[in-house]
């Protein structure tokens, strides 16, 4: 079987393919997204005028798609910094759900205290809820080597699980003790809301300017810092790694510890710029772990760029939220943005491939006549 | 004969025979090939022809184009412009399956085998009948007659991993000859041989050309292409020289042909002799170590290295050698023994610890020990030096300051780069390895471990390289250079050391080492006589 | 339920058990090419769907219906991995990262999702289940009758599949070769083994296989549409491959290890048993990392008899 396109290995990768893949990507992704909707009988370019429209048109809206980027800001971060050092966390659910406990635990508990001082606990308590979650599946990869892909993965599920267990199956500190029927979560105090910065009409959230410094630092770590140096070493030569005397070990749980905070923080905003409560549905519902890669990988793991493209997906996902009803089915966003994680992958090997269509080798000119009977396998 | 002329050496076709010298029939032919990769010409216009029953050496240095050749003949690789004939006719390989069945058979110089199998499953894989219980037990008979008619005897049943790197190749001509391969290719098949299995194996390929197959030899080790082929075609940067006669010809004659001008490799010169009184550098003291399946691979190692000396560390690929210079670089804890430098003890297993007492390290993987292929040239320079100023600032590295060390390094180790923050991924080899002998030398070292340095390196940089070694030895450092290059280590050392099941079995000055003597060693044949 | 608790567990063991076995069975030949395919949960709910759909479409007798559905099921699934068979194969991307593409794309909040609702399949219960089967009258047998001859069809083809998957594996030429182009495709390239066309081969049977484990979800199991309804199996079935050792019968014992543990909380519920349901629901995650753990650790990782290869693009003219 062989294939009729050739990859040759770019000597030089052009800086123009930073963003030109990205953007072709994307492109891509809608292309083969219309073709999902033409199947299903639905116009292409009016559903991708109403999500645009959803998401960016006015001020309102891109409120919205702040609201819904910020988490999708700190899981795309958890991905990246965990993806460049090779570590595949995709735990940033399960990460998120941590943090997330343990800040509305802090906006319940602190309710009535300074709004600065619950703003602060919130973040810590949810950087550490995150934390923890993922440093069992970084230790379990530094002691014993266990694939933290799978263990993240699992972990996504028990942390939901025990979610659900809080607010439905336990009476538990989260839970409102007084509702009737469904049961639900407990709100947070008043000084837990973290109230909006208003510029013009746009409300932009107080964890999103957190996302960006979260974006700025782990940026500066990563490029300026022996650590950063460290990390992208493991992750080009582990084999180096060691001859350099690095201490792999230690970094795996570092960044699963730093991967896991930023995913609580996606937690404590959640709590804190929108939910107000622990809820353990619309957190599962909402899927911010897994999105948080497509984020990531669109934005080639850049922290800075991680944050842009959290807005133009939290876009989507404003939209999906928005437009959900019959004409509009759920599932429509999350296929998009599984669409743009295939077409942002494929796209990779433009990065380091140069594609060309496989010539037949030419036969030098005294054999280019009547091709005598070659010998081939069976023949 | 001293110059070659191509239209005379390229042998034409004619009636068949059985003697090589007259002009035989050409069992395989190969004109004009042309084979392109990014940014190199591999092969450009490759005439090569080689007769029945002959055994035909292709001769060049490392990338002459040898290996590209050769893919293309087994199918591996399809040529961009050229003509294949085989028996004068002509054909059309598009994968390796055709090539096999037009009788093509080849042993790669990485191996072909896969480790998790039995000898007999590797065997069964290209066969084209069945695996039931009866043609295995019929393989089984063959793989045993054509064991004791070769002289390739080898368990059907033992894992190929479980055997040793010659015990691998016999697997590897027994599979070629199960197929019934008219003619077979050996890329540099002693590379992983003692000068004595070398013998044993040429023997076995007599016995093949005896019986009308065609064995193309592949090497560019003058004394073998010499000893073993009838006939030698001569490849430099990817075109024929010319084919010649090797009854012809002298090795001095063939090593102009391979590099276009004289160039032996003589014994270094050296600025000063070792002083044998001088307190030693560093002492190694039963050593023991475990290999990464948890065997014993060095055993109860022990000597001294003296400053200014270069200690050469003979041994057949996987006796050690590897296991020896982690547990001495701090890569692998020894499991015994110590190791001292300039009379202090080195904390064991520690690279760190290593490095502080003044070791450095050229590990014999380079791209993936030793550097960061991936990052640039500047990031690889202070792997190890980016923990300390000047490299660092507290928590932050000086981009600057590496910048300037990096170019400073790479105009001092004549590095070609068009700059610092180029990927070390895309140098050539040469330039691969001065930039990591350039970062190791910065470290000022007192003790400098090199493993197989000049591997796979061209004549240009090997003569680099070995110049670079020379003058460390030369500056007072201690060098221990561990090569499985016979002729690499002759031409280095003060004194050989020779590795052999992770004992050191010989300890020869060398005024004392010969080819023949090492050669003894590295098989195990004199261990009683020769342990000091 | 005159059954003893063991019976009781053992038949849920088997019948949970099936649907984690197609998975893992077809993981298990995909990797044994050197593909390591993260998409199975994405590609076993897309055979869930079409199956689904497909029952309540397609006209005919019961059985003909049954057929076609996890035909049906089993296709759409084998679609999803050619689609990924190209991007790892052809464009050699990174393996892991377009595995998860492939489950987000087709997962629970993805295409699966947004064709039911296109298409209004959770609408319905289906109207073929999947049923168990009375084998020759046996099925009221004592003990003997619910673990062997009350079983649905699927459950007899896996036990079909896994001996001949064992010796498809281990004792035919194919598999040989296939063993090879996944420890060394580099060797079973030398050998004029097309190492593209049997890796395409076997991601596209993966599919197809991991396909008819979600038939079984929503035929047999629930047996309706519920979107995101195989809950994390296809994460455990690639789990289930490590755990038995990449040998199909080893993996189908573990299969029904993990059945009984899903069907745990049900049985115990139906029973009045009272453990708190959430551990329960968390047995198999947890039991999941747990196997990981132990098999990853020292002694173990030695004999794990991984393809030597898995989960690395093969390229030939590299330089």
């Amino acid at each position: 079987m062989r294939s009729p396109l050739r990859f040759e290995r770019r000597l030089r990768q052009p800086k123009w393919l930073s963003l030109a893949v990205p953007a072709g990507s994307l492109l891509a992704a809608l292309v083969l997204g219309a073709v999902v909707l033409l199947v299903t009988g639905r116009n292409p370019l009016s559903t991708y005028h109403r999500i645009l429209e959803r998401a960016f048109a006015s001020q309102s809206s891109l409120s919205g798609t702040l609201i819904s980027a910020t988490p999708l800001a700190f899981t795309g971060l958890c991905a990246a910094v965990a993806f460049r050092m090779g570590i595949i966390n995709i735990g940033g659910e399960g990460q998120l759900f941590g943090g997330a406990i343990l800040a509305s635990w802090a906006g319940i508990a602190l309710g009535d205290q300074p709004v600065w001082i619950v703003l602060v606990a919130m973040l810590a308590a949810g950087a550490v809820g995150g934390m923890t979650v993922a440093l069992i599946a970084g230790v379990l990869r530094a002691r014993f080597g266990a694939n933290e892909i799978i263990t993240t993965l699992m972990l996504n599920y028990i942390v939901a699980i025990f979610l659900d267990y809080l607010i439905f199956n336990s009476k538990s500190y989260w839970r409102e003790p007084k509702s009737f029927g469904f049961p639900k979560g407990k709100q947070v105090g008043p000084a837990a809301f973290w109230s909006p910065i208003t510029i013009g009409h746009t409300a932009i959230p107080r964890g999103f300017i957190v996302a960006v410094l979260a974006g700025v630092v782990v940026s500066v770590l990563y490029r300026t810092t022996r650590f950063g140096f460290e990390v992208a070493v493991i992750a080009d030569s582990p084999g180096t790694a060691r001859y350099a005397g690095m201490r792999t070990t230690r970094k795996i749980i570092a960044v699963m510890a730093l991967s896991g905070a930023l995913a609580g923080l996606g937690g404590a905003s959640d709590v804190g710029d929108f939910r107000h409560v622990l809820d353990a549905k619309g957190l599962q519902l909402a899927g911010y772990g897994y999105t948080g890669i497509v984020v990531a990988a669109l934005a080639r793991l850049n922290p800075l760029g991680t944050v842009l493209v959290a807005v133009l997906i939290g876009g989507l996902t404003n939209a999906g939220y928005a437009l959900q009803g019959p004409d509009f089915p759920s599932g429509l966003v999350g296929a998009l943005q599984g669409l743009i994680l295939f077409t942002a992958v494929a796209g990779e090997v433009l990065v380091r491939y140069r594609v060309r269509r496989a010539v037949p080798a030419p036969v030098s000119a005294a054999a280019a006549g009547p091709p005598t009977p070659p010998v081939r396998a069976g023949a | 004969m001293s110059t070659a002329d191509p239209a005379q050496a390229v042998a034409a076709g004619g009636e068949p025979t059985e003697h090589p010298g007259s002009p035989p029939a050409a069992a395989v032919r190969m004109s004009g090939i042309v084979k392109r990769f990014p940014g190199v010409v591999a092969n450009d216009g490759v005439d090569f022809a080689a007769a029945l029953g002959e055994v035909h050496a292709l001769l060049g240095e490392n990338g002459a184009g040898k290996s590209t050749l050769s893919n293309i003949l087994t199918g591996l690789y399809r040529p961009d412009e050229g003509r294949i004939e085989l028996d004068g006719r002509a054909v059309h390989f598009d994968s390796p399956r055709d090539a096999l069945a037009a009788g093509i058979g080849m042993v790669h110089q990485h191996f072909r085998l896969v480790p998790t199998f039995t000898v007999a499953e590797n065997v069964a894989l290209a066969d084209p009948h069945g695996i039931g219980r009866r043609q295995v037990r019929h393989l089984r008979q063959e793989l045993a007659a054509m064991g004791a008619h070769y002289g390739l005897a080898v368990d059907p049943d033992a894992r190929v991993w479980q055997l040793s790197v010659g015990e691998q190749q016999r697997v590897e001509l027994l599979k070629a000859l199960h197929r019934g391969a008219r003619v077979l290719i050996l890329d540099e098949p002693t590379a992983v041989l003692t000068p004595q299995e070398a013998d044993a194996l040429f023997v076995t390929l007599r016995a093949m050309v005896a019986e009308g197959r065609t064995v193309v030899f592949i090497s560019h080790k003058l004394h073998e292409v010499k000893a073993v082929s009838d006939r030698v075609t001569v490849l430099r940067h990817g075109r024929t020289v010319g084919t010649v006669d090797t009854a012809s010809c002298t090795t001095t004659d063939l090593a102009r042909l391979m590099v276009g001008r004289d160039v032996v490799f003589r014994r270094a010169e050296r600025a000063h002799p070792v002083d044998p009184a001088a307190a030693p550098l560093m002492r190694v003291r039963g050593v023991s170590a475990v290999n990464h399946r948890g065997q014993p691979a060095v055993r109860q190692a022990g000597f001294e290295l003296r400053p200014g000396e270069i200690l050469g560390v003979a041994g057949v690929a996987g006796n050690g050698q590897r296991e020896l210079a982690e547990a001495i670089t701090g890569m692998r804890r020894p499991t015994a023994g110590s190791i001292e430098v300039g009379g202090s003890p080195v904390r064991l297993g520690s690279v760190r610890a290593a490095h502080a007492a003044g070791i450095a390290h050229v590990p014999e993987d380079r791209l993936h020990t030793g550097l960061a292929p991936s990052l640039s040239i500047a990031s690889n320079v202070v792997l190890t030096a980016y923990r300390r100023p000047p490299a660092s600032r507290g928590p932050f590295l000086d981009r600057g300051y590496i910048r300037r060390h990096a170019t400073e390094l790479m105009s001092r180790f004549d590095v070609r780069a068009p700059g610092p923050d180029t990927p070390v991924r895309l140098l050539s080899g040469g330039n691969v390895q001065k930039v990591l002998l350039g970062r190791e030398f910065a470290s000022d070292p007192k003790v400098l471990v090199a493993a197989s340095p000049t591997r796979g390196l061209d004549v240009g940089a090997i003569e680099t390289v070995r110049r670079l070694l020379v003058q460390a030895a030369d500056e007072g450092r201690g060098v221990l250079l561990i090569s499985e290059d016979l002729e690499e280590i002759l031409a280095l050392s003060d004194r050989v050391l020779v590795l052999y099941e992770g004992r050191i079995v010989g300890d020869v000055p060398a005024a004392d080492a010969t080819a023949e003597r090492l050669g003894l060693l590295m098989g195990g044949g004199a261990v009683s006589r020769d342990v000091g | 339920m005159n059954h003893n608790l063991f019976v009781v567990i053992a038949a849920s063991a088997i019948f949970y058990g099936t649907p984690l076995f197609f998975a893992a069975l077809g993981e298990l030949l995909t990797e044994r090419s050197g593909v390591l395919n993260l998409g199975v949960e994405g590609m076993m709910l897309i055979g869930a769907l079409f199956g689904s759909w497909a029952s309540q479409h397609v006209g005919g007798p019961s059985w003909f219906v049954v057929l076609a559905s996890v035909l049906i099921g089993a296709l759409a699934a084998a679609v999803l991995a050619a689609m990924y068979a190209v991007l790892a194969i052809t464009l050699r991307v990174n393996q892991t990262v377009a595995g998860l593409a492939l489950t987000i794309f087709a997962g629970g909040v993805g295409l699966s999702s947004y064709l039911a609702n296109s298409w209004h399949v959770a609408l319905r219960p289906t109207p073929h289940p999947i049923r168990k089967l009375d084998v020759l009258g046996l099925a009221d047998t004592p003990v003997l009758g619910p673990l062997l001859f009350n079983h649905t069809m699927l459950t007899y083809v896996s036990w079909v599949l896994a001996a001949v998957g064992w010796f498809y594996l281990f004792h035919s030429r194919t598999g040989l070769r296939l063993r090879a182009v996944g420890e060394s495709p580099q060797t079973a390239d030398a050998m004029g083994i097309s190492v593209a066309g049997y890796r395409y081969a076997h991601t596209i049977l993966g599919g197809a296989l991991a396909g008819v484990g979600g038939v079984f979800y929503s035929l047999a199991i629930v047996p309706t549409w519920v979107d995101g309804m195989t809950k994390g199996a296809g994460w455990i079935a690639i789990a289930l491959v490590i755990f038995g050792f990449w040998r199909p019968e080893l993996t189908l014992a573990g299969a029904y290890l993990f059945g009984a543990l899903s069907s745990l909380s049900l049985i115990l519920k139906a029973r009045n048993v009272h453990i708190n349901g959430s551990i329960l629901d968390a047995l198999p995650f947890l039991a999941t990392i747990v196997v990981l753990v132990v098999m990853s650790s020292g002694s173990m990782r030695r004999r794990l008899g991984a393809p030597a290869a898995l989960g690395v693009p093969y390229q030939r003219e590299e330089r």
